[in-house]
């Protein structure tokens, strides 16, 4: 069974309320779903000045996008892993990119010049644009940061969820669900393991 | 000064000063036996961090509802998500608020902690749950509190003091 669809069995069972916010969805893209249309063609600029959309990103072995940002401590604990399987991974076919969401009048760190640095000092070999409305974020039904959805060869959602088991520790990780999806879906197989959760920040939508 | 007037000064101070949290590096099991442990009315359990703006800003509302209700009954549990060096700033941030109730830093796997709170919880901060005396949970609030939203929801669950 699908995760949102235990969500709701187990809402309807126990009959237990759960209540949503502005910036809080409770689901998110049903796996194996694809891009949503509506913002598949949407131009988001890169901090290279370029303007990208999610179409023109899509790699011949898949595709993975990654809520993130600049301000937020969880996003800033994976960020360095992040890029390292980003820029890795973009060698092997898959299409990445980094999106913030933010709305940089709640935290100017995430404004475009901040991502700029960001992206220099931390080393960023792939795109790092800007959701100027928050519609991919919402389209998506993304609510925190990080958050990765990757995407197969077919276009369909293989995994979505958060970067592995361990974000203070890095060394002590012991399950890399972001990399082994990665590997999955470079093989051309499915992800043992294909939504996970984690602690995160609530994206600061754009109103 | 003087040493009369120096001393009573300090102990003025002292008097002034919020008295410590106590805050607790703890896993799920720990933390899910204060949250069900016997003896409340209603449970309601908040999970924040210190550096969380939204977090921040409706904790008064949380800690004012606790101390206005406490006596009903309620116990509140924080659980904070910041890293476990930060223990002496949540203590402040409690001990400023007059906190007094269990206060938590939560370690370990996420998806375990966040799926024994709510499943349909994706992890965002902050986010406030409420359960019965029984430990069954009755309400989750994916996002921020106010003190009517408590009031609202967790004040049937309270028993009624004789005023």
């Amino acid at each position: 069974m699908k995760l949102a669809s235990m969500v709701s069995a187990i809402a309807i069972a126990t009959g237990v309320a759960a209540v949503g916010w502005a910036g809080e969805s409770t689901g998110g893209l049903a796996l194996g779903s694809k891009v949503p249309a509506a913002v598949a063609k949407t131009k988001m600029k890169n901090v290279d000045g370029k303007m990208l959309s999610l179409a023109d990103v899509t790699g011949k072995a898949g595709t993975l996008v990654v809520f993130t940002c600049n301000h937020c401590p969880f996003a800033k604990d994976w960020e360095q892993r992040i890029v390292e399987l980003g820029n890795a991974y973009a060698g092997k076919g898959i299409g990445v990119v980094l999106v913030n969401a933010n709305d940089p009048t709640q935290h100017a760190d995430d404004g475009f010049e901040e991502m700029q640095a960001h992206a220099k000092s931390r080393g960023m070999k792939i795109p790092y644009v800007v959701d100027e409305t928050s519609a991919v974020a919402r389209a998506f039904g993304a609510s925190i940061t990080p958050e990765a959805f990757l995407f197969d060869k077919t276009g369909k959602l293989a995994y979505h969820g958060t970067i592995d088991d361990n974000r203070k520790e890095p060394d002590k990780v012991k399950a890399r669900y972001l990399k082994d999806a990665l590997d999955a879906v470079v093989a051309g197989k499915a992800p043992a393991v294909s939504e996970t959760k984690g602690l995160g920040c609530g994206i600061k939508f754009r109103s | 000064m003087t040493a009369p007037l120096v001393l009573a000064s300090l102990l003025a101070a002292e008097a002034a000063a919020p008295a410590p949290v106590r805050v607790d590096v703890a896993e799920l099991p720990a933390i899910m036996a204060a949250v069900k442990a016997p003896g409340a009315q209603a449970v309601l359990v908040n999970v924040w961090a210190t550096w969380c703006e939204p977090c921040r800003e409706e904790m008064p509302d949380l800690v004012r509802f606790y101390r206005d209700h406490r006596a009903d009954g309620l116990r509140l549990v924080l659980i904070s998500a910041d890293d476990d060096d930060q223990r002496a700033e949540v203590a402040r941030v409690l001990g400023a608020l007059g906190f007094d109730g269990p206060a938590f830093i939560k370690r370990g796997n996420d998806m375990t902690f966040i799926d024994a709170l709510d499943p349909a919880w994706k992890g965002a901060l902050p986010a406030t749950f409420l359960f019965d005396a029984h430990g069954a949970k009755k309400r989750s609030w994916l996002g921020s509190v106010t003190y009517d939203d408590l009031r609202a929801r967790v004040s049937g669950l309270l028993k009624r003091r004789k005023r």
